[in-house]
């Protein structure tokens, strides 16, 4: 299966670098919008955090 | 969307599966008091065929359902004094598994003492028997508040509903379905059937809602239009007790909905009622119990009511819902959450340790948060609920309305 951002989405836990397709990881898929979020919680180091595949990135820059 | 293997994960509950694992680790309902008499009945738990019978001692046992000598159903059995005797060969059986006779072999024969019948503990309480079929040592049987109080009336509904456990306890962190299913589609049955009000309570909107795992499970908050952070649906809540109940009522009226995996596709449903107004219930001679009917005279499902709407939801989602066809949204939050607390405590389990709700020291009562003023009136919520859901089929449900003496609704 592809590492990139397919069907499983993130691959490897942001916090510890485990890989997220072991049976045991929690990798659920849900859409804000157009954004594609995937909430991953760590069977290695217990991170619950959220992974977000965003349509468009949208920023600003501070006054200056 | 969830992986395949990930739902399998969540939802397969039988020997050797992880959640089944992770769910043997409770006690488990599995039979309301009036199913274990002299004749043995046929009970299923977790994937596992069992034979409950009560014994001329009062002795209750909870045995495989297949005899170890020739595999016949034990159910096809006579109770005795001391256990229960298979009917085909007459080989008899205490509530440990112990092969007590075997007539048919040699006076002198020591056979049976190298023959057991695979035998679960059970215990009896609140007028329910649990089963526990996990490990040993087994934990405590949770005294859960609703189980023990000694001033409440109670009443039991049950029902076998053909789905997966999961989509079940899903429901109950899914705050929105409530306006919804209840609110708008219980409301369009009633236009369809010519009353032009729509229920009160559960169209109420949701402005907010939150999750928060805790010692019992999840704690559910909301708060709904027209109303503020100070009411008690955000301030106290209502729990999911992991993992396979849901505690919900207003003042007085108490309830547990309890979730039991009979095995992949079925699930036993416990609708546990406790009625307590002010002061306390005059004493009960015995819990009425009594089955929650599925279908209308035509066979279709009955849905004109709060806990059928429920039922028929989860069971067209699928024996077991697909849910790597799902979309989730941001208002699914809860179940998300749910999933990985089921997740997170498999891991527990596999790593040796207790999971969440595993109670080891003995103890009187375990109180659990509950809104008294659900919904914004606990009166309100009463009347709806004791004529609007399982309640509606209680033998003593005239009784419960005159125990509150709350006045009959405009709607009804």
């Amino acid at each position: 299966m592809s590492r990139r951002a397919g069907p499983i989405g993130a691959a490897f836990c942001p916090g510890c670098g485990a890989a997220l397709d072991d049976p045991a990881a929690f990798v659920q898929e849900f859409w804000v919008g157009a954004d594609r979020h995937f909430l991953c919680w760590c069977v290695r180091c217990e991170l619950l955090c959220t992974v977000v595949i965003a349509a468009q990135l949208v920023s600003h820059e501070p006054e200056h | 969307m969830l992986s395949v293997e990930k739902n399998r994960r969540l939802t397969q509950v039988g020997p050797g599966t992880p959640m089944g694992e992770l769910l043997r680790r409770y006690w488990w309902p599995i039979a309301t008091h009036d199913m274990a008499t002299r004749v043995p009945v046929k009970r299923k738990l977790l994937g596992e065929n069992l034979v409950l019978y009560r014994d001329g001692s009062g002795t209750v046992g909870l045995l495989a359902e297949q005899c170890p000598h020739r595999r016949a159903a034990l159910w096809l059995g006579c109770t005795e004094q001391e256990g229960l005797r298979c009917g085909y060969h007459g080989w008899r059986f205490d509530a440990e598994g112990n092969c007590l006779e075997q007539p048919g072999e040699p006076a002198d024969s020591t056979f049976k003492d190298r023959i057991k019948a695979t035998a679960y503990p059970v215990q009896e309480l609140g007028g329910l028997i649990f089963a526990y079929l996990g490990p040993s040592p087994a934990p405590e049987l949770p005294r859960y508040d609703l189980f023990v109080w000694d001033d409440a009336w109670r009443d039991i509904g049950h029902a076998e509903l053909p789905c997966n456990f999961l989509q079940i306890m899903e429901n109950s962190v899914d705050p929105y379905h409530v306006e919804w299913l209840h609110g708008r589609y219980g409301t369009f049955l009633r236009e369809l059937g010519g009353k032009d009000t729509p229920l009160p309570v559960v169209t109420k909107k949701h402005v907010k809602v939150a999750f928060e795992v805790f010692e019992h499970g999840i704690l559910k908050r909301r708060v709904l239009e027209g109303h503020t952070e100070e009411d008690e649906d955000w301030k106290v809540g209502h729990p999911l007790v992991f993992p396979h109940m849901l505690r919900v009522g207003a003042a007085g009226l108490a309830t547990f909905q309890i979730r039991v995996p009979m095995d992949d596709e079925n699930t036993w449903h416990v609708w546990y009622q406790t009625y307590r107004p002010e002061g306390g219930a005059p004493p009960q001679p015995e819990i009425p119990v009594y089955e929650v009917p599925l279908y209308d005279e035509k066979g279709e499902w009955l849905r004109d009511y709060v806990d059928g709407q429920d039922i028929v939801a989860w069971v067209t989602q699928g024996a077991v819902a697909d849910r790597s066809k799902e979309h989730l949204g941001k208002s699914d939050l809860g179940v998300m959450l749910l999933r990985k607390l089921y997740a997170e405590q498999i891991d527990r389990v596999e790593d040796g340790e207790d999971p969440l709700c595993t109670f080891r020291e003995p103890h009187d009562v375990i109180d659990l948060p509950m809104e008294k003023d659900k919904f914004g009136s606990a009166v309100e919520f009463r009347q709806l609920w004791t004529r609007e859901s399982s309640i509606r089929y209680s033998p003593i449900k005239d009784e419960i309305f005159a125990l509150f003496g709350d006045p009959v609704p405009s709607w009804v």
